[in-house]
C-alpha cells in the first residue's frame, strides 16, 4: 500500500506501472482501520484473526465494496 | 510442536522489535528460548505458515512482521525515542497504532517523490500541508489476493 498526494498522482503511477486503480482511502480512513487491525498486535494473547473477524473490522471501517470481501 | 511456545516466540519477536526496532534473528529467539537455532528455526516457519510474520526463507530472517518491516523503507516511523521502519503506507499508521502511542511518520509520495511528514497526536492524525492536495493510501490489490504476493501488496 503506497502513500500519494493526491488522485491525479495515482493514476500516473498505475499507467507508468500497466496496473489497474485499485481502492484509495484518505488517511484518516487508514489510521481508524489501523486502530482496529493493529491495535491488539502486540499482546500475547493475538493468534492472529478469523475471515468473520477481518470483515467485521472493514465494516466497522466502513469498507463494504467487494474488494474488501474474503 | 507445541503451539503455546509458537504463540510465545510471535510475542517475543513483536517485544524485541519494539525494544530494538529491528527483529530479532533466529539465534537470538533459540537463546532466549533455551533452545536449538534448529527448533527457533521451526519457529518462525510456522509463524510465517500462520501469516503471523514473514520471513526471507533464503536468509531465514524476518523480512516482515506486520506492520514492522525488518528492512529499511521508504516508511519511518519515529516513537517512544526510537526510529521503526514500515512495510508500506498502511503500516506506517499501524505502528503508532500497534505502539499505543505518539508518532512522527517521515514517508515518500511514491510518484511525485514529495517528502510528507504526518503526526500521531493522542490519537489524532495530522500531516504538513503538501500544498492542498488529499493525502490518500492506494490498496492495489483487493483483499482476496493479499498474502498471494505480500511484497506486493
Amino acid at each position: 500500500m503506497l502513500l500519494f498526494r493526491s488522485e491525479e498522482w495515482v493514476d500516473k503511477w498505475c499507467k507508468r506501472n500497466n496496473l489497474e486503480r485499485g481502492e484509495m482511502l484518505s488517511l484518516q480512513q487508514v489510521w481508524e482501520l489501523s486502530k482496529l487491525w493493529y491495535g491488539n498486535r502486540m499482546s500475547l494473547e493475538y493468534h492472529g484473526r478469523s475471515m468473520e473477524q477481518v470483515a467485521d473490522i472493514f465494516k466497522q471501517t466502513g469498507l463494504n465494496a467487494k474488494f474488501w470481501y474474503a | 510442536m507445541d503451539d503455546n511456545l509458537v504463540w510465545q516466540a510471535r510475542h517475543f519477536v513483536y517485544s524485541h522489535i519494539a525494544e530494538t526496532t529491528r527483529p530479532p534473528r533466529v539465534n537470538e529467539t533459540a537463546a532466549h528460548f533455551g533452545i536449538s537455532i534448529e527448533e527457533a528455526t521451526e519457529l518462525y516457519k510456522e509463524l510465517h505458515n500462520h501469516h503471523a510474520l514473514f520471513l526471507d526463507t533464503d536468509e531465514m530472517a524476518i523480512r516482515m512482521a506486520n506492520p514492522f518491516s525488518g528492512i529499511p523503507t521508504d516508511f519511518k516511523v519515529h516513537a517512544n525515542g526510537k526510529t521503526y521502519f514500515a512495510n508500506c503506507a498502511w503500516d506506517m499508521l499501524g505502528i503508532p497504532a500497534a505502539l499505543h502511542c505518539d508518532a512522527v511518520i517521515d514517508a515518500v509520495c511514491t510518484e511525485s517523490n514529495d517528502k510528507i511528514q504526518l503526526e500521531i497526536k493522542n490519537g489524532e492524525i495530522n500531516h504538513s500541508p503538501v500544498t492542498n492536495h488529499q493525502l490518500l493510501i492506494h490498496f492495489p490489490l483487493p483483499f482476496a489476493q493479499w498474502y498471494d504476493d505480500l511484497v506486493f501488496t
